[in-house]
């Protein structure tokens, strides 16, 4: 008897304890997982007291790193991967359809981050921030002459020793095809050798830091020449630095990130609520200012470009040039190709 | 007694669900393949196979060259501050041994973030040199910014062992070699360092085994690429999700690991019995 007491207690303490990370308690409750350095925290103080609710804000820094944690059975209300990770999450089913309706901010979203090819029509994502990905470099150290290579110039050994890359696969890969001329997208193992070849190549005679928001920043206090980052990381480096500038190279990476609501959510009226508390031209001009990346909702672009970000070149990236690609999903043979061969450039 | 053998039980239970299943999932893992759910799996000895790559075998080969870099700077610099700690009264040892744990009470993270901003390119030690009319040294993304970290983080862990095997030497066996005519570097061979051995293997197996299974100071203090078996491992779970390659991985470096400690131990035994 006193055996079966015991178990007993051990089912119920074991009980008590898994039922603790569930729900639990009366408040609601909103798990927000997305990019380190990707929000304006006070905003969430505000968000919290406007719905009595508990914001529980959780950051990753890569979309892999996200997709796996997902993988692995955690839950969350609202994610903001990229583009292709996006269209994947939507094949694979971690997604629910967002309901336009109840986002009132939504008419002030630019024509231009709506309907893109990873998710046409924006069943599932609300545009939370969008830009390129471009070189930022200290103006003091590079002549500007030798930008006329493009992205050739991560290879001029003038700045051997002197440059941080993108330490993320599918960037860092995206420069090595768009220098070689082919596109990010490519799924041909021939011109996916080569840009390896040419990362491989690139490591040992310039010998890259592959870094990763350790790069803000480094390059706020000027450690290096030049760094491969996305635009939004550009002009928060460069309102610090006044030495830095943004090259950005005529073939490149379109990317945008975007909230989405998981499968899994539950109170999806709190979890479209908070979409549109990031619309709201206020709140998304007090956040655009704060981390530096470029908002799609118009009214607090155009009031950001003439005013904290005039002047700066990576808050305004060019969108829509010819060469310019987003990405796309990968199949998981192609994926786990590049991951192979992006594990032997870090390891060489 | 056997009321407290049954308050063990629940610990039972706790250890099986959060040791053993995860071991035997680790296993299963990495003699398999097809996917991380786990649903539809083949056996395969893959995953083993492609350790043997050139590739990957260098990462292990530079990560025990690191640890054995490492093990061997804590010893000198933890062995003679575990030694000159030991002269002192029973009281100020106390102050000082609380002193090299100190830094432990902070975080780990933090403490490498200091010495990124101390070592980086226009970082305080570099700005005091230009200052002083030198060229500035590149220290960040080597393998000294690695070892610096490294050293730093795990000395207590070799000078605290030491320190205890020290402190429990007989006096009279030292004064007892003096007698007999050894001068003071063979007493300290012959009997001090002889007596301290067990302290020593213990803070070698220690230093060593969290050196070469590290991964954030190597990331933060080597850059991306400065890939060790821990950052190896990272990356398979984390970005790539080979979870199966890296539980190779992980398996292998288990294995490496309980042999290494295996022979300390039998060595040590054999000192031991020698006496």
């Amino acid at each position: 008897m006193k055996k079966f007491t015991c178990v007993l207690m051990c089912a119920v303490l074991m009980l008590s304890v898994l039922s603790g990370c569930g729900s639990g308690g009366s408040d609601r409750t909103l798990k927000v997982y997305s990019w380190g350095e990707y929000l304006d925290m006070d905003l969430l103080d505000e968000f919290e007291e406007m719905y009595d609710c508990e914001v529980i804000y959780e950051t990753y820094d890569s979309n892999e790193t996200m997709y796996t944690k997902l993988q692995s059975g955690e839950e969350y209300d609202i994610l903001v991967p990229s583009d292709y990770m996006i269209e994947r999450l939507i094949k694979e089913d971690y997604l629910q359809e967002v309901d336009w309706s109840l986002l009132t901010n939504a008419d002030g979203l630019s024509e231009e981050v709506l309907d893109m090819p990873f998710d046409p029509g924006n069943q599932y994502s609300v545009p939370f921030f969008c830009g390129t990905v471009g070189i930022v470099y200290d103006s003091t150290v590079v002549d500007e002459a030798d930008f006329d290579a493009g992205w050739e110039i991560l290879r001029n050994t003038k700045y051997a020793g002197n440059i941080y890359m993108y330490d993320s696969e599918r960037d860092s890969f995206m420069i090595a095809l768009k220098a070689l001329g082919y596109s990010m997208n490519t799924t041909d193992r021939a011109e996916i050798d080569e840009a390896y070849e040419w990362l491989i190549n690139q490591r040992d005679t310039m010998n890259p830091v592959y870094a990763g928001d350790d790069v803000i920043d480094n390059m706020i206090s000027g450690n290096k020449a030049m760094a491969v980052v996305y635009s939004g990381d550009g002009a928060y480096i460069m309102s610090e630095n006044e030495n830095m500038r943004y090259f950005e190279p005529e073939e490149t990476n379109e990317w945008q990130d975007a909230m989405v609501i998981t499968k899994n959510c539950e109170d999806t009226e709190l979890a479209h609520a908070y979409m549109n508390f990031m619309l709201d031209p206020d709140n998304a001009y007090a956040n655009s200012l704060e981390v530096g990346y470029t908002t799609p909702v118009t009214e607090a672009y155009n009031k950001l470009k003439d005013g904290e970000y005039a002047g700066i070149d990576a808050y305004t990236p060019t969108m829509g040039n010819p060469n310019n690609e987003v990405f796309e999903y990968q199949d998981t043979e192609t994926k786990q190709y590049f991951a192979d061969l992006w594990t032997k450039v870090k390891a060489y | 007694m056997r009321h407290f053998t049954k308050l063990a039980r629940p610990y039972i239970i706790w250890a099986v669900a959060i040791i053993i299943i995860p071991l035997l999932l680790i296993v299963l893992y990495s003699v398999t393949t097809g996917g991380n759910d786990l649903v539809n799996i083949q056996f395969t000895l893959d995953n083993f196979k492609k350790i043997a790559e050139p590739i990957y075998l260098s990462v292990f080969t530079k990560s025990f060259r690191l640890g054995v870099i490492t093990v061997v700077i804590c010893l000198l610099l933890g062995y003679t501050l575990a030694y000159i700690i030991s002269k002192f009264s029973e009281k100020a040892q106390n102050i000082l041994i609380l002193l090299v744990t100190i830094p432990m009470w902070i975080n780990t993270l933090l403490r490498t973030y200091a010495w990124i901003s101390l070592l980086s390119d226009n970082g305080i030690i570099n700005t005091m040199l230009n200052k002083l009319g030198f060229d500035s040294v590149p220290m960040m993304y080597t393998d000294f910014a690695v070892i610096i970290g490294l050293v730093s983080d795990l000395l207590p862990f070799m000078v605290i062992p030491i320190h205890t095997s020290l402190c429990k030497i007989d006096n009279s066996l030292i004064e007892a070699a003096m007698d007999l005519g050894a001068d003071r570097f063979h007493t300290f061979w012959k009997v001090t360092f002889k007596l301290s051995i067990p302290g020593v293997l213990n803070g070698i197996i220690m230093t060593f085994l969290l050196s070469i299974s590290t991964f954030v100071i190597p990331k933060l203090l080597g850059g991306g690429q400065y890939m060790l078996i821990g950052n190896l491992i990272e990356n398979q779970f984390i970005s790539v999700g080979d979870w199966n390659f890296g539980s190779a991985i992980s398996l292998l470096l288990a294995a490496v690991i309980l042999i290494a400690i295996s022979l300390m131990k039998r060595a040590d035994r054999e000192d031991t019995e020698e006496e």
